[in-house]
C-alpha cells in the first residue's frame, strides 16, 4: 500500500495534525489527487483518529464534578 | 495607619481579587471534562484519574495567582496534572527503540485490510474491524512517554506546541514521540485487530 514515495509518510502525519504550512498543504493536496493509495491511506487515518478519539472517551463521574466545585475558595451560589 | 480600617482603595482591591479568583475558578472548572478525559488516558485506572484531576484542581486553586490570564488555561491544568502524575512516582520508562518496527506506517491498515474479502475495502469498513476495548487497550499498552503525547495530541487536541509545553519537553521531542507512539498504537491495534 501506497506510492512508495518516503516524503507522504513522513508528511501525513503533520497534515493530518494540521501542522504544515498553507504551500505544504497544497502541495498533499496535489499528490493526494494524484495517488489513490495515498488517497485511500490518508482516509484511513483520519478515520482512525477518530475512532480513537470516540473509542477512548469516558464521562466523567458527577461525583468529581461535586467535589471539584467542592475545592473552590468560596462556596457556589 | 490605623489596623483593621483599610482604605477604599484596599478595599477595592481585595474585591477585584476576589473577583478573579471566583473567575479563574469558573473557567477553569468548565475545562473539567477535557483534563478528566485526558487524565483518564494519562493513567491505567479510572480512580487514579479521579484522584489524579482532584489532586490538580486543589493545586491550582491554591496556585491560581501563578496562571497568567489570557495563555491557554487547559494546557496550564494539563502541566500541573502532568507533574503531578510524574511526582506521585510513575517512573520514567525506557524507550523500546531497540525494538524495530519497519512495518511503517502501512501496516495497521495493510494488516485489517488484508484480512478482509473485499479487495478495495472501505476505510470506514476496515475500521469497524477494531472494537472500543481493543483501542481502549491497545493505547493503554503503549510506553508512557509516547502515550502522554499521543494522548495529548490526538486525544486531548493539544498543538505540537502546547503539548511540549506541557510535557516540558521541545517539540521535535513532541514530533517523534508522537511519531513512534501512534506507530506503536496502530502496532498493538493490529495485534487486536478482530480477524
Amino acid at each position: 500500500m501506497g506510492c512508495g514515495c518516503g516524503d507522504c509518510e513522513t508528511m501525513m502525519q503533520p497534515y493530518l495534525d494540521g501542522m504544515l504550512s498553507d504551500e505544504e498543504v497544497s502541495e498533499a493536496k496535489e499528490h493526494l489527487e494524484r495517488c489513490p493509495p495515498c488517497e485511500e491511506r490518508f482516509r484511513f487515518e483520519e478515520h482512525l483518529r477518530h475512532f480513537v478519539r470516540v473509542a477512548t472517551d469516558e464521562p466523567m463521574p458527577d461525583e468529581l464534578r461535586d467535589r471539584l466545585a467542592g475545592l473552590r475558595s468560596t462556596p457556589t451560589a | 495607619m490605623t489596623e483593621g480600617t483599610p482604605t477604599a482603595a484596599e478595599t477595592r482591591r481585595i474585591a477585584e481579587v476576589a473577583r478573579d479568583r471566583v473567575r479563574f475558578e469558573e473557567e477553569a472548572l468548565e475545562l473539567s471534562d477535557q483534563v478528566f478525559r485526558v487524565a483518564r488516558r494519562l493513567v491505567s485506572s479510572r480512580e487514579e484519574a479521579e484522584d489524579l484531576v482532584q489532586d490538580t484542581y486543589g493545586r491550582a486553586f491554591r496556585a491560581w495567582q501563578q496562571y497568567q490570564p489570557g495563555t491557554n488555561l487547559r494546557a496550564w491544568l494539563l502541566r500541573i496534572l502532568t507533574n503531578l502524575n510524574i511526582d506521585r512516582g510513575r517512573k520514567a520508562q525506557r524507550s523500546p527503540d531497540i525494538q524495530p518496527l519497519e512495518e511503517g506506517d502501512y501496516f495497521l491498515y495493510n494488516q485489517l485490510a488484508s484480512t478482509m474479502p473485499d479487495d478495495n475495502p472501505d476505510e470506514e469498513k476496515v475500521i469497524e474491524r477494531l472494537s472500543q476495548n481493543a483501542v481502549v487497550e491497545a493505547l493503554a499498552e503503549v510506553p508512557h512517554d509516547f502515550r502522554d503525547v499521543v494522548v495529548l495530541v490526538d486525544i486531548g487536541e493539544f498543538a505540537y506546541a502546547e503539548a511540549a509545553q506541557i510535557l516540558d519537553i521541545p517539540v521535535g521531542t513532541v514530533m517523534s514521540r508522537l511519531h513512534r507512539g501512534r506507530r506503536l498504537l496502530k502496532k498493538n491495534l493490529a495485534e487486536k485487530a478482530v480477524v
